[in-house]
């Protein structure tokens, strides 16, 4: 750890810009919610960069009160455990708004890291960070529960399609998508399984789903371990082998995008050799090559949108969110602020795991209540399971009577199908067919 | 020259080695490596890095809190014109030159503002409880070590433009002003590399970072939407 810290250019260059100007009190949540100066992000940064020159600068070593370096006792850690696990989202609002551009979620991580070293994960985190790794999934739902809850799906989706043949293939190979859940999906929300296999039904594309290792999220990168943080990341990229996939789909989930997308190649320590994009990625290019069609004047309620920090902020998709959701709504509202200035719902960074903060995370919410309402819209759209856990809770305790939808739900319910009595226009049978496409057997028999 | 100038350019140059044994280390240890697939444009995001999210409009830390941000860029700017000013100064007492008294009250009414607005922001770390509650010895003294350079770069430039060259320090009262500006140098100097004014160089590869990461995920420069 020691030797990692010392080599990370990028850890060493953002402690030592901080300046404790004080300027990015304003654009936290936590602070903004509780005025309390120890959710200050400089002062989380101060909290890590004390014990970095305590630890690794001779004047730090040699004159500690001078330059605030500080001992890491049990006091000390305990002040860590509560600001970098218990204040701090990691959602990078303030990383934005700095006035030098210190990247204070990294130095958080960083912290985080420091504390898992040391066993002070808090327990309901790691307990999450344990199911996943265990189990495959971070709910810890067996697989014949999971198993059932798909063929249940499948079975409505059939019904809702008048199809015999749609279906929701479970551990097929050599198809081209491989699938992701968030294990809240088949828990409490089969209904967005089966919104998304509506979506793949009218693509008619060739996917499947893997029943023991379909978990999207990855808490490892919440809780500081990235050997967990990897070996979670690896069962993703493993399945994606074993099953043959062209490429992998990253559900509806931020942080397990993230932890996929941006840093499994990196906790892997290499580059994935097969393609990785996200539900949402996928839906754009969809109706961007007219793959399926969607009608607008199907969801006339008028919608907001919640940006995923880990999604637009820290990934980049502010347009494509906005181009699928703007193509499958004919009332649409942005909140204030939005985009990659937006506010996070308060469940990131690990928050919905750890119930010990439950009191926090409700009461930081209450910024996103504020601009939910402010937009008088009655449908808050967001690509991120987590986040809709989060706001749906804020929807009970705000009381803002609204609906909470993920991208798939909406582009499901905006979709033009296809007659099924007819034969060129059944989205199964072209699925069939893309199977038997000569192109993707080729690159699949070269894995 | 005196001898509290030639304490002041050993000092200056104990600054230097240090903030360039950062530099290299910093670049030491090489660019930034992601294996996963870059999604943006990294040049363009480090170039958006240091030019359009540096505008006030980008950052509610400038927008916010338009009178310290406002504070903070002149006090900055006070502090670069003192560091050349001291140069300046180096110069003349080697080559027994003044500055023209024109220059020498430009400069002094520059850094009579610059310094004022360092003394409103060492009031502000003062007073403000959130901001003493996130601020040590450090940010005290580096604020005030800073101030009082450029205090001292005022009083030099009046004392002494072209009334009298530095070398021939006529009295007793220049002598000493002259001792007291380069001593305050020296300990500027000697503290620059050890407390929080080395983000001189971090500030620089903090940016660097920051639009690397945003460029590589394609979220710098900002889309329109």
């Amino acid at each position: 750890m020691k030797a990692n810290l010392a080599s990370d250019s990028k850890f060493q260059t953002h402690l030592n810009a901080c300046v404790r100007c004080g300027l990015c009190a304003t654009s936290c949540m936590y602070y903004i919610a509780f005025k309390d100066p120890k959710y200050i992000p400089g002062r989380k940064v101060n909290l890590v960069s004390s014990i970095y020159r305590r630890y690794f600068t001779p004047e730090g070593k040699y004159f500690p009160s001078l330059f605030n370096a500080r001992n890491l006792d049990a006091e000390m850690a305990e002040e860590m455990v509560d600001c970098l696990f218990g204040g701090c989202t990691m959602c990078g609002r303030c990383v934005k708004h700095c006035s030098i551009g210190v990247d204070v979620s990294y130095i958080v991580k960083k912290g985080r890291e420091m504390l898992a070293v040391m066993g002070l994960v808090p327990k309901t985190l790691q307990a999450t960070v344990d199911a996943a790794i265990n189990t495959g999934n971070n709910m810890a739902i067996p697989t014949e529960e999971f198993v059932d809850t798909i063929k249940w799906m499948e079975e409505e989706l059939q019904d809702e399609m008048g199809d015999p043949k749609a279906n929701i293939p479970l551990d097929e190979t050599n198809r081209h998508i491989i699938y992701t859940l968030n294990p809240r999906e088949p828990k409490f929300f089969p209904l967005s399984i089966s919104a998304m296999a509506k979506v793949f039904y009218a693509a008619g594309e060739s996917w499947t789903l893997s029943s023991k290792y379909y978990d999207v999220t990855n808490y490892g990168f919440f809780n500081g371990n990235n050997e967990e943080a990897a070996k979670i990341a690896g069962y993703l990229y493993d399945e994606t082998h074993r099953l043959k996939a062209d490429k992998l789909v990253l559900g509806e989930c931020g942080h397990g995008s993230r932890a996929s997308r941006w840093e499994g190649p990196n906790l892997l320590k290499k580059a994935y050799d097969f393609e990785m994009t996200t539900a949402l990625e996928l839906m754009a290019e969809y109706i961007r090559t007219g793959r399926i069609k969607v009608d607008k004047t199907k969801n006339q309620t008028l919608c907001t949108l919640h940006d995923p920090c880990n999604l637009v902020r820290n990934g980049g998709l502010l347009e494509e969110m906005r181009f699928v959701v703007k193509s499958c709504v004919a009332n649409f509202v942005e909140m204030t602020p939005h985009g990659n200035d937006n506010f996070c719902c308060g469940g990131g960074g690990g928050q919905l795991a750890m119930s010990e903060y439950n009191e926090r995370r409700l009461k930081i919410g209450g910024i996103k209540a504020n601009q939910i309402k402010a937009t008088g819209a009655k449908i808050v759209i967001t690509p991120c399971h987590n986040c809709v856990d989060q706001l749906m809770q804020i929807n009970h305790t705000y009381k803002l009577g609204v609906t909470i939808k993920t991208v798939a739900e909406i582009v499901a319910d905006a979709l033009v199908l296809p007659d099924p009595a007819s034969p060129h226009d059944n989205p199964a049978d072209t699925a069939a067919e893309t199977v038997a496409d000569p192109l993707h057997t080729d690159s699949n028999s070269s894995k | 020259m005196i001898i509290s100038a030639w304490i002041s350019i050993a000092a200056l140059i104990w600054c230097i080695a240090f903030l360039v044994s950062y530099l290299i280390g910093l670049i030491r240890k090489g660019a930034p490596k992601d294996l996963s697939e870059r999604s943006g444009n990294t040049v363009k995001g480090i170039i958006y890095s240091n030019t359009g999210a540096m505008l006030p409009a980008a950052k509610e830390s400038a927008y916010m809190h338009l009178p310290t941000y406002t504070a903070g860029m002149i006090f900055h700017i006070g502090n670069f014109l003192s560091l050349l000013m001291f140069v300046w100064i180096i110069v003349c007492c080697c080559c027994n030159i003044s500055t023209p008294a024109v220059l020498a009250l430009i400069l002094a009414a520059l850094l009579t503002v610059s310094s004022l607005c360092g003394i409103f922001i060492l009031i502000k770390r003062f007073v403000n409880v959130n901001l003493r509650s996130i601020s040590c010895f450090d940010d005290f003294f580096s604020n005030i070590i800073c101030t009082l350079f450029q205090i001292a770069g005022i009083c030099i430039m009046l004392s002494f433009s072209n009334i009298c060259t530095y070398t021939d320090a006529c009295s007793a009262d220049r002598l000493c002003l002259m001792n007291f500006y380069f001593i305050v140098a020296a300990i500027l100097f000697i503290w620059m590399p050890l407390g929080k004014i080395k983000h001189l160089i971090y500030y620089f590869a903090a940016r660097y970072h920051l639009g690397f990461f945003y460029g590589w995920r394609n979220t710098w420069p900002p889309k329109h939407i």
